[in-house]
């Protein structure tokens, strides 16, 4: 009886499977053959062997977007990681009793909820140049003595961007690291309260090294989605990379080559190229942070 | 492949959820067409054909649907639909920038054939404008009401105060040259006007200088002594500060059509007399520039303003109407494009309500002569764009243009803000071009 | 503690609380220069600069706006497709996850692992095959391609199958066997229940994902009619509404404000899903 009934299994899962294969395993199938073709999205597609491959790794523009996507990426999760951790800091401090954790957290989320579009079409007009309402304040504040034209200097604009980034994710992360830190027993803290150890070494010692597993989730899970951001420079400038291609981000780029001139066959090289490297990346952070956790203990 | 298999596979899953989708799109258009009337759907990139399509409704007691999609994503929207015919309108336009590439494949259906026989009216047309329309293989595809030759549109107030006089020809001479056009430029900002809203105004009187197709019949790229001129120009724009740093189509650009708008905020240490506001003189349009951007825009200049020509002549734009090949209303869609193209009572309204200048010679010819447009403080702009389509060579125009063109402009840019010299600036642009078009030999290779 | 030390912790505390509520300033400074530069006109903008004060043109502002783009249609389509995504996802992980933890059958942990490692790919990577297959089966420009692939999410699957197992009695299920229930009839009346709290979670997450979702809406629809919310706020950029500052502001004001308003009902029971997702990871 208990083993006809198991046949129920395959059951449950066939819708699941039906449309993840046709829908997630095909398409990552049909995307790896066309990236040995010329396809343009009509017609029939050339087979063209490597070609696409050996043009990803000498093509600059690829490398670029590289460069780009990861230096937005390393800024934006440097000031996301490091508020979020200040302010967990500070309202798991066992002695200070922060009190208003739940408004705090919800005022720090909530940019997270509006759409990047918006987000994005938001700040393109108020980081205008002549006619941008930040410089204006900027200027009426004087902090500022000229305009600066925010998005059309290549360091500030990848700086807007990651900066927007990380005002939309701070939060996010907090509620996240809050989680792991609420999961800390506070006998721990209590003890190393009688034994009189200091904020500093409390946090160092404590939080920090038990935070590990959390941490590495927001990691990888920021990196993986930070390798693939397109929103916010699809929208903030002129949607080709502007100014001088320093917002040309991976996704961006393969966007553009797919859906804007058409080569289909190279913007599915493009994303293979992007998924290797996301998973260099993803096995490098884990093996760094498992030695690190390994050295610790 | 195994597409056939998935297929079958998808399409029992999706049953339901098909009938779910269905039922939504259905619901969408409901809200639109109350009763059964025919309905015929029309895609565009801008709301310009919105009058026409209110006379076609009231005269045939039909239903018009227009869609307008931005002109940026228009192509990319607008392929799929047609190549897939889901969802595709009856009639779709194309702007002069697509019009190469689309009189080239399928979607667009033949119109120099049974029952339409364009070929028995095409003397009726300003010739460029008909030949536009014809592929490679001989057929006509796509026709056009407009014409569209350029010219700079000025405030009659300020050439009054700061040139002496507002009359078209004299202003006209004034900037005849490159040079006189700078002077000109100088002279008004010494009166604290500018005499551009920025840079890219310069483009036209640039590379029209010498127009070559950017991408010639063997997938060259052509660089010509005029796109070249257009960094030097535009740099020094820029140097001698005669621009109003408001970027074509940006809301600055359109509000400095109607007065002052901030400009050089905090500047003040740079320039003591510099003000805070400033005003623009004049715009480079094309005919369609009047009555598309200048009067929507404007409601304190109204009639201030004048038209007059350039260092040399240039054409910009234009949009041409074709029915969908696959369309099912193809005698509705026809009715329409015959309207709008070749019916002497819609287009004699059309062109005076409008001052939009046509491309139907039995009407252009009737109306010209006594012309008057109130916007231009009752100037003729009507022979005078005329006259300035005569010298247009549409032969430049290539598939490859809106693209191309972007590309260009941004590279204009960075020269302009300093960021690469010229040389870095070209070397980019070729490397850009061939990144998109793998085909194409650039100057550098050649 | 003596006197001094909680003194002392007083002024630290005021200088923290002034910190905490300058940082909320800064995360609604965007959003207040929205809204007043959505009540004001092109030329107010573009003439005055920012001031702290509403205009008065959000009347005329409106009128632009909707005279070129239905914003509020938009909402709908993506309240619509974020919906059934919610829907779809929550029943059928639901489904899967019961299937791989009640059931012991041949394969299943091949199967399992496979969803455990394709979990780690990213989205884009199959977008060309996926764009290219909805054309042959005639779906663009339909919600097919946003709505039915998220029946398979694996992330949701992975996360009900580890709550289930940590909840699971197979003694309910033996008992209701005995009963002589259908195995449907106890994923329904047993099942579902057991693993609500994790699938409002997750449900809160399909849609926050669905909602947001750009490119994906952005590839495959094309009339204008259809487009989602992000796909039309993109579209309004190249339009004839970014000619006015004020319009654009507004709709952008639109976009947000409904979203906002709708957060501060919600937010206790979304901040707690996600710390929820994120300590049971």
């Amino acid at each position: 009886m208990q083993s006809k009934l198991n046949k129920y299994g395959y059951v449950f899962i066939l819708p699941f499977f039906i449309v993840f294969a046709t829908f997630t395993i095909y398409p990552i199938i049909l995307t790896f053959y066309y990236s040995f073709t010329s396809y343009s999205g009509f017609g029939d597609a050339a087979f063209i062997g490597f070609d696409n491959y050996q043009r990803l790794l000498t093509d600059s523009y690829f490398w670029e977007a590289f460069y780009n996507t990861i230096y937005i990426w390393g800024i934006n999760f440097g000031f996301q990681l490091g508020i979020a951790l200040l302010l967990a800091i500070l309202f798991s401090d066992i002695r200070l009793k922060m009190k208003g954790l739940s408004f705090f957290r919800a005022a720090f989320y909530l940019p997270n909820l509006i759409t990047i579009a918006s987000v994005a079409l938001l700040f393109g007009i108020l980081l205008g140049w002549h006619h941008g309402t930040i410089n204006h304040i900027l200027l009426d504040l004087g902090f500022i003595s000229e305009p600066i034209n925010w998005l059309n200097n290549p360091t500030t604009a990848r700086w807007s961007v990651a900066l927007i980034g990380a005002w939309m994710w701070f939060g996010h992360t907090f509620i996240i690291l809050m989680a792991g830190i609420s999961g800390i027993s506070n006998d721990y803290f209590e003890a190393a309260l009688i034994d009189g150890a200091s904020r500093l070494q409390m946090f160092f010692k404590i939080t920090l090294p038990l935070l590990k597993p959390i941490m590495l989730y927001v990691l990888i899970t920021s990196l993986i989605g930070g390798l693939q951001i397109f929103d916010l420079p699809m929208l903030l400038t002129d949607g080709r990379g502007a100014p001088q291609g320093s917002l040309n981000t991976m996704v961006l780029y393969l966007y553009n080559q797919a859906f804007r001139v058409n080569n289909y066959g190279y913007a599915a090289a493009i994303a293979y190229g992007l998924f290797i490297i996301t998973v260099c990346f993803s096995l490098i952070t884990f093996k760094a942070m498992y030695r690190k956790s390994v050295k610790g203990e | 492949m195994k597409k056939v298999l998935l297929f079958l596979l998808i399409s029992v899953l999706t049953l339901g959820l098909a009938a779910c989708g269905d039922d939504d799109s259905s619901n969408g258009s409901s809200d639109d067409n109350s009763g059964d009337k025919e309905t015929l759907t029309v895609w565009s990139f801008t709301d310009e054909l919105e009058p026409a399509i209110e006379a076609f409704k009231e005269e045939h007691d039909v239903d018009v649907e227009l869609t307008i999609v931005p002109i940026e994503d228009y192509p990319t929207r607008l392929r799929p639909v047609l190549e897939s015919g889901q969802g595709a309108p009856d009639i779709f336009t194309g702007e002069l920038v697509f019009v190469k590439e689309w009189i080239e494949q399928g979607y667009w259906e033949t119109l120099n054939q049974e029952p339409y026989n364009v070929e028995e009216i095409s003397d009726d047309f300003v010739e460029y404008v008909y030949e536009l329309g014809r592929n490679s293989s001989g057929e006509v595809k796509a026709l056009s009401w407009q014409t569209t030759p350029g010219g700079i549109f000025y405030r009659r107030s300020i050439a009054e105060e700061v040139l002496g006089t507002d009359d078209p020809e004299a202003v006209g001479e004034m900037f005849a040259t490159r040079d006189a056009m700078f002077e000109t430029g100088a002279k008004l900002k010494d009166a604290g006007y500018r005499l551009f809203p920025d840079e890219g105004a310069v483009r036209w009187f640039a590379q029209g200088q010498d127009p070559e197709p950017w991408v010639n019949e063997n997938d060259e790229l052509i660089m010509t002594e005029g796109r070249l001129n257009h960094f030097d120009y535009a740099k020094e724009l820029r140097e001698e500060d005669l621009t109003a740093f408001a970027p074509e189509w940006s809301p600055a650009w359109f509000a400095a059509m109607d007065g002052p708008i901030n400009y050089n905020a905090g500047w003040d240490e740079v320039d003591a007399e510099a003000t805070t506001e400033v005003e623009v003189f004049s715009y480079a349009l094309p005919t369609w520039g009047l009555h598309s951007v200048l009067k929507p825009n404007v409601e304190d200049t109204a009639g201030d303003w004048a038209v007059t020509s350039g260092p040399n002549p240039y054409f910009w734009g234009g949009t041409w109407l074709g029915m969908y090949s696959g369309s099912e209303n193809k005698d509705l869609a026809w009715e329409f494009i015959q309207m709008m193209t070749h019916d002497e009572e819609f287009l004699t309204d059309w062109a005076l309500e409008t001052g939009d200048v046509l491309s139907y010679l039995p009407v252009t010819d009737k109306i010209k002569d006594d012309f008057s447009e109130d916007f231009l403080g009752g100037q003729n702009n009507y022979t005078f764009f005329l006259e300035e389509a005569q010298k247009i060579d549409a032969s430049v125009v290539t598939r490859y243009d809106q693209q191309i063109d972007t590309m260009f402009g941004s590279m204009v840019t960075e020269y302009v803000e300093g960021v690469k010299t010229k040389e870095e600036a070209v070397q980019e642009f070729y490397n850009l071009v061939r990144n998109s078009y793998p085909q194409i030999t650039t100057p550098d290779q050649q | 503690m003596n006197e001094q030390t909680k003194k002392k912790n007083k002024i630290i505390k005021s200088i923290f609380y002034t910190l905490l509520v300058l940082l909320v300033i800064i995360s609604f400074i965007p959003f207040y220069m929205m809204i007043v530069n959505a009540t004001r006109s092109n030329a107010d903008i573009l003439r005055n600069g920012f001031t702290l004060i509403p205009g008065q043109a959000i009347v005329d502002n409106y009128n632009v706006l909707l005279e070129y783009m239905n914003l509020w249609r938009g909402f709908a389509n993506s309240l619509i497709v974020a919906l059934a995504v919610t829907v779809l996802s929550s029943y059928f992980s639901a489904l899967t996850a019961f299937g791989f933890s009640v059931y012991k059958f041949k394969g299943s942990n091949f199967l399992f692992v496979t969803i455990l490692v394709l979990m780690m790919v990213p989205g884009q990577l199959g977008l060309i095959g996926f764009y290219d297959i909805m054309r042959t089966f005639g779906f663009l420009d339909t919600y097919i391609p946003l709505i039915v692939p998220p029946i398979a999410s694996t992330f949701t699957v992975f996360f009900l199958r580890q709550f289930l197992s940590s909840v699971l009695h197979s003694s309910l299920i033996e008992a209701a066997r005995i009963d002589g229930a259908h195995e449907f009839t106890i994923f329904h009346k047993i099942g579902v229940p057991m693993m609500m709290p994790a699938i409002s979670t997750m449900a809160i997450f399909s849609f926050i994902g669905s909602w947001n979702n750009y490119i994906l809406p952005l590839v495959v629809l094309f009339s204008p009619e259809k487009y989602t919310l992000p796909v039309m706020m993109g579209a309004l950029r190249g339009s004839q509404v970014a000619q006015n500052l004020g319009a654009m502001y507004l709709g952008i004001a639109i976009s947000v404000v409904p979203i906002m308003t709708a957060f501060i009902f919600l937010s206790k029971y979304i901040i707690s899903s996600i710390s929820a997702g994120a300590v049971k990871e």
